[in-house]
């Protein structure tokens, strides 16, 4: 549906050319598809252990005939499916909401932490950690113990971002050609150092490596979630505030200012909350590609570029996506699984050229 | 009242604008005109705050560089030569950017009409649905003139006056669209504000403005009221070419004849 259409939809509902109405009746829409896709998530899987009888039983108190079956059923359910599941809410929010966040402080919607270099920078600082925290590196893992490795992507995806910005950002302006070529630039550095560091790796680390580099949710626990979770929470929960400021840098810095926005401390929050978010998602789930270029992109279609609507809207479907891409990747060859990064690679990348050819000639890079 | 004492900006090293007086007054419409490249934006840049400067501005006796944005955001609005978009924002969207402060300096309430007033205004009726990317360039400044109006709606706020920096507001806009914009602004100073506008219409800079400050090679090569500064020897040598002034017979108001360059 083109923009013009949907646009035309709206009006019948308010005034002319306000789309906040149409933007909460999606994000309602949106919150029904969250819940309707964690269902899913926690009843489909390799196994045929029944989500709804487990919680119905735990619920109910009730004695289940075959006692050992129901312990590994229970096991499954609570300890294998349900931290997934949530961990993949997290996660598809955390990209999506950064996304957005990124492409309103770029002012380019083909921004994104995975396509200009965040994500590889988070990769290189969790690598590091995985192949040298016993070695050189021990002294930052003796020191944070569990969190090096969240606090190693955080770092690593800080840097590229703080890099990309003084390269690409001139006098308050962003050159999103040199945004574009310096993520692609910054993201084979990031990688050749990854590669060296994986030669570096003894067998076992490497097959942890190669699975984690390709994306997956496939090592949710709680005590991951423990660490992670409340990182992504804060970074998230900060997000929304920005949204304001967002929608005023769409008219650029030098006006956002002259609106009252206090222009460089919301680039910082914004770039902090982002190196955050995408930091502790890498740490556990690996580079998991395009939710965040494509969630919003297909939102802004719908309900408009306003980041009020835009942000939360994002988390839902991130959220939502994540979790069906998690179930194919589960299923699809099951008893085994794909990794995650790959199903949501080959969804997105024919979308994002999608974007690029209905965009040619409209977007100048 | 705007005072700037002795302000110079170098971009990249290199003095655009050199010790220049400035002051604008409520109440009046103060214009700034020049040939290309001699530093007119770079002073507007300067007199809110966007562009580094040495010397003092000064808004209603308070200095600038000591300001919040968002104290300095309710004393001013500022329209820029030209704003590119890379969301598809609708029209009213944008407008509503200009509540983004919260003081436009009407009733609570009404604020919530205020984009379709501001359209009006500036000739738009009918527009809030658009995308703002489809617009003409004309369309385009009058749309960000209408957010802009937005931002300082009440010239005047709690006693104090406010202010519209307008960079070449009608550059690209046709000759009745010249004259409604021009007679906002007019508007906006008779009701206590100050507006400060770059302008090239020479003409038009005689219809409207009270003050004109004249820039050459980032200098201050005049200032003062219209029958005072346009005269043929200053801006012959100003703007390099031939031209007469004249005036008009009912009045004092001066107008500009091109002749011929240099």
């Amino acid at each position: 549906m083109s923009e013009q259409s949907i646009a035309g939809a709206g009006r019948a509902m308010t005034a002319e050319g306000d789309r906040s109405a149409r933007a909460r009746f999606v994000i309602a829409l949106l919150c029904l598809a969250l819940a309707l896709s964690v269902f899913l998530s926690l009843t489909s899987g390799a196994s045929d252990a029944s989500a709804v009888r487990v919680i119905r039983d735990s619920v109910t108190g009730a004695i289940p005939a075959d006692a050992a079956l129901a312990a590994r059923d229970q096991l499954i359910v609570y300890d294998i499916r349900m931290p997934r599941a949530l961990l993949g809410v997290l996660i598809g929010a955390a990209l999506a909401i950064c996304g957005a966040v990124m492409q309103g402080l770029f002012r380019n919607p083909l921004a994104d932490p995975g396509l200009i270099g965040v994500s590889a920078g988070s990769s290189l600082g969790a690598v590091a950690i995985i192949v040298l925290g016993t070695t050189w590196l021990a002294p930052v893992t003796l020191a944070f113990g569990t969190l090096a490795l969240p606090l190693a992507a955080f770092f690593g995806g800080l840097a590229v971002t703080l890099l990309l910005y003084a390269i690409a950002t001139r006098q308050g302006r962003t050159s999103v050609a040199t945004m574009l070529l310096a993520g692609i630039a910054i993201s084979a550095l990031a990688m050749a150092l990854t590669g060296v560091l994986i030669f570096m790796a003894d067998d076992r680390q490497l097959r942890d490596l190669t699975f984690w580099q390709l994306g997956s949710l496939a090592g949710a626990t709680w005590p991951k979630i423990g660490t992670v979770g409340p990182v992504i929470i804060l970074a998230q929960a900060a997000m929304p505030f920005l949204s304001r400021g967002l929608n005023a840098l769409a008219l650029g810095e030098a006006t956002a200012g002259h609106l009252g926005i206090p222009v460089q401390r919301l680039k910082y929050a914004a770039i902090v909350g982002v190196s955050a978010a995408v930091g502790a998602s890498v740490a556990v789930s690996g580079g998991i590609g395009f939710v965040g270029i494509v969630v919003p992109h297909v939102l802004r279609l719908a309900i408009g570029p306003d980041n009020r609507y835009l942000l939360p809207a994002s988390a839902l479907l991130g959220a939502s996506l994540l979790l069906l891409a998690d179930s194919v990747a589960r299923t699809i060859v099951a008893p085994a699984e794909l990794p995650i990064g790959i199903v949501t690679a080959i969804a997105g990348a024919p979308f994002f050229l999608w974007i690029l050819l209905r965009k040619r000639g409209i977007v100048d890079l | 009242m705007i005072e700037a004492r002795d302000i110079s900006v170098a971009i990249a090293g290199k003095r655009i604008v050199s010790h220049v007086d400035f002051a604008a007054r409520p109440g009046e419409v103060s214009a700034i005109v020049g040939p290309n490249g001699s530093g007119k934006t770079t002073l507007l840049k300067a007199l809110t705050g966007e562009l580094a400067y040495t010397g003092t501005v000064t808004l209603n006796g308070r200095d600038l560089a000591s300001m919040k944005p968002v104290e300095a955001a309710t004393l001013r609005a500022v329209l820029p030569q030209a704003t590119a978009l890379s969301f598809p924002f609708t029209v009213r969207e944008i407008v509503r950017l200009g509540l983004i402060g919260g003081r436009s300096g009407v009733l609570p309430g009404e604020d919530t009409r205020l984009p379709e007033r501001a359209l009006a205004r500036v000739d738009l009726d009918g527009f809030a649905g658009r995308f703002y990317q489809e617009l003409s360039g004309g369309e385009q400044q009058r749309v960000q003139l209408a957010r802009v109006l937005c931002q300082v709606w009440a010239p005047v706020l709690e006693g104090r006056p406010r202010y519209l920096f307008l960079d070449e507001p009608v550059s690209s806009l046709d000759v009745k669209h010249q004259l409604i914009i021009m007679n906002i602004a007019r508007d906006f100073a008779r009701r206590g504000g100050g507006v400060v506008a770059i302008l090239h219409d020479l003409n038009l800079t005689a219809m409207y403005a009270d003050r004109i400050f004249v820039l050459s090679r980032g200098q201050l090569a005049a200032a003062g009221a219209p029958v005072d500064v346009l005269n043929d020897e200053l801006i012959e040598k100003v703007f390099d070419c031939r031209l007469k002034v004249g005036a008009l017979p009912e009045g004092s108001m001066p107008f500009v004849l091109p002749q011929s360059a240099a």
